[in-house]
């Protein structure tokens, strides 16, 4: 009944690989869109890159794992990464951020970084929000960047492995790309599974006969945490979408919840009534970025939304995880954006 | 095992899906019995509720299973223990009192005639630490009345969240005040040795003895540390076995239901300022040991102190608070007529909690 891992370590951060376990299977198939698809266009930043940070350190479990695009092609993979230096960003430090777990990329890509001096391997933990940018650029260049501020800015560019292989493949070997790599995964998903999807593909077309019969469910692209809600499934999918994650909509009473957890934890159930704040510091320990959520929450219900601005509230990165691990149940995140917004006003 | 259970949870779920309809379309019935059914009906069932904003995951960790670690973790602290020391004839019976004076009349009474939604679970908490505060040899009636008094304190606050300060406390400083006879006697000796049939239900009955704080003062007297230790000295009834109460503490701090930095500080400012004070008055003042190993300190420390509603909210200012808990701790035991000061101390800073919290605040935000 208590044995629950996740009450227990976090601390700036929460592991939900390890916590929420979503496996893939290796199947990869190709899902065309029916009409002409589109075609991945990367148009080269046209100021002055000094950084390029490539991160392969996914912190949510839904998101596409590393393996698909780099398993046995590490050594290739940084090999584009060194044509594209040489063709687009000369001047530009690499910087690699690895999953400190993955022990075999980290080794083969140091074995790679010994013979480049453009390069550098960073090791991180898996924690979420590790690859958000505020604190990619601040673990591995020390430079602070505002929340929602373009990194291009400073010079920083940030860019996944697949972005990474199709800009190899479009602007360097001149090939069109037009399908992508998708993790769908889920409670309300039969199977979670990997998809090559075409661009310009519709959600439902991509869902088609993978949900399960029984029961609602909701569709959430790039993960429940920082993705979006869709309740129109015709929206087409593009480069940017990494995940769709699917989940029971868990809107009915099960009997006995703390005998079975499993059954629940992957729903979009709430896992408690909605309480007063019990001041148990769980919002502030878990903050990535070292803030107190609950004063915001105090702020907000006293009726001064504009004293929670006092409170280091722009440093916020809007990563929900306060929402998330709130016994209570408040609307943390909620609060926090609407008290941001009200300072926008002003 | 959980498949043949499978149907029977299905009829249960069905019956208490209609009698919540049922509860629902009439509202004379919803007004008296609704929160009851609503409170039973959630400790055993999830809940309908669903996330609509951002994040749409929510962790499976709710107030009712912070509530419940603080009922373990008392379970093991004291009421097991205590059964030893004590027998179950002088625990058990305390225990249901307080339970259901506490939770079953004045909250739920309190639910229907301020109409609210539902029962709060932090009443249990309050009602568990009650007997654990009174003498052994204390009638029933006092652990009843001190349990009505906690529960009506704390809802008349605003329930869970609201506190000023820790209700368990506030009604037997109340008692303290009212009934003071009846708080200074009654402390029996615990039964040592193994337990046969008659000392597991009754103890070693009828043979009182002053609390090893109330002799020091009296006479200067200092038992073994390893008696205060293990619980074989007199003290109230949850607060003398420190070795359980400290294991079954150190376990809620890992599961971070317990903040480490007060009962750090607490401890660590008693053990300092009863050293200090030990090295200028001499024997006028108890020792540092024997002042961390005797009376309420352990449970307040640990349990109380630890009230996250009560203490500050900011890590820094509960290193202040617990400070300053013991500070006032050594001062009532060293310089007062009273043997014991770990009551008024906690709520003395629960009361300067809020000030301290707000300064803290203050200085870390740089207002």
């Amino acid at each position: 009944m208590w044995k629950e891992k996740e009450t227990i370590g976090f601390h700036g951060g929460f592991n939900f690989l390890d916590t929420y376990l979503v496996k893939f299977c290796n199947i990869i198939e190709e899902v065309s869109s029916g009409s002409t698809p589109e075609i991945f266009k990367y148009s080269i930043p046209d100021r002055e890159v000094k950084y390029v940070i490539v991160n392969l350190c996914p912190t949510e479990s839904w998101e596409l794992p590393n393996w698909a695009i780099l398993e046995n092609k590490t050594l290739s993979f940084l090999d584009k990464l060194g044509e594209i230096r040489v063709r687009y960003f000369p001047k530009a430090h690499f910087f690699i951020a690895i999953n400190k777990k993955e022990d075999r990329t980290i080794a083969e890509a140091m074995n790679y970084a010994s013979n480049a001096e453009w390069m550098k391997i960073f090791a991180l933990d898996q924690k979420y929000p590790q690859d958000d940018p505020v604190l990619l650029t601040k673990v591995i260049l020390g430079t602070d960047i505002n929340f929602g501020q373009d990194t291009m800015d400073l010079g920083i560019l940030i860019l996944d492995a697949q972005t990474v292989s199709a800009i190899y493949e479009s602007c360097i070997l001149g090939n069109k790309v037009n399908s992508r790599l998708i993790a769908i995964s889920g409670t309300g998903l039969k199977e979670n599974e990997i998809i090559n999807v075409q661009l310009g593909t519709s959600v439902d077309k991509v869902l088609h006969y993978r949900t399960v019969e029984a029961g609602g469910y909701r569709v959430f692209v790039n993960g429940p945490l920082r993705g979006k809600e869709i309740s129109d499934l015709s929206q087409k999918i593009d480069w940017s979408t990494n995940n769709i994650v699917v989940l029971k909509e868990q809107d009915s009473k099960v009997m006995f919840p703390m005998l079975k957890s499993g059954e629940l934890t992957f729903t979009t159930n709430t896992h408690g009534e909605l309480r007063q704040c019990i001041y148990c510091n769980f919002c502030d320990s878990i903050c990535p970025v070292d803030l107190e959520p609950a004063l915001y929450y105090h702020s907000y219900i006293r009726g001064e939304k504009h004293k929670a601005r006092l409170y280091n509230l722009e440093k916020c990165i809007e990563c929900g995880l306060c929402s998330f691990i709130c016994p209570s149940k408040l609307e943390l995140l909620r609060i926090n954006r609407e008290c941001k917004a009200l300072g926008k006003k002003l | 095992m959980k498949k043949s259970l499978k149907p029977l949870e299905d009829i249960l779920s069905k019956n208490l899906d209609r009698a919540e309809s049922f509860i629902h379309a009439h509202p004379k019935i919803n007004f008296l019995f609704g929160s009851l059914f609503e409170a039973f009906d959630s400790l055993i069932r999830s809940t309908r509720e669903t996330a609509q904003t951002q994040p749409f995951i929510r962790n499976n960790y709710d107030v009712k299973r912070f509530m419940g670690a603080v009922l373990v973790a008392l379970a093991f602290g004291w009421v097991f223990p205590s059964i030893y020391f004590y027998g179950w004839q002088c625990v058990l019976p305390k225990l249901m009192v307080s339970f259901i004076v506490g939770v079953f009349i004045v909250d739920v009474s309190w639910a229907i005639i301020a109409r609210e939604g539902h029962i709060s679970e932090g009443g249990f908490v309050s009602c568990m630490f009650i007997p654990a505060i009174l003498p052994p040899q204390s009638p029933l009636w006092l652990t009843g009345l001190g349990a009505a008094l906690a529960i009506l304190f704390r809802n008349i606050l605003g329930g869970v969240g609201n506190n000023l300060v820790n209700p368990a406390l506030f009604s037997r400083l109340f008692l303290t005040i009212c009934f003071p006879a009846l708080l200074v006697a009654g402390y029996q000796i615990p039964f040592v040795g193994i337990p046969d049939l008659h000392a597991l239900r009754y103890g070693l009955d009828t043979i009182t003895h002053a609390t090893p704080l109330t002799a020091f003062k009296v006479n200067g007297e200092i038992p073994s540390y390893f008696s205060l230790f293990l619980g074989t000295a007199s003290g109230s009834l949850g607060e003398t076995c420190r070795l359980a109460l400290i294991l079954s503490a150190l376990w809620l701090i890992k599961i971070k239901v317990a903040n480490w930095r007060i009962p750090v500080s607490y401890l660590g400012s008693v053990f300092i300022f009863s050293l200090f004070f030990s090295l200028i008055l001499g024997k006028a003042v108890a020792p540092p040991l024997f002042q961390l190993l005797s009376g309420g300190l352990i449970l307040g420390a640990f349990f109380m102190a630890t009230d996250p509603i009560t203490a500050t909210y900011n890590q820094t200012a509960k290193w202040v608070f617990g400070a300053g808990c013991g500070f006032i701790t050594v001062l009532i035991r060293d310089f007062t007529t009273l043997p014991e000061g770990v009551m008024y101390a906690i709520l003395l800073m629960n009361l300067l909690a809020t000030p301290i919290q707000s300064l803290a605040v203050k200085m870390r935000y740089r207002i």
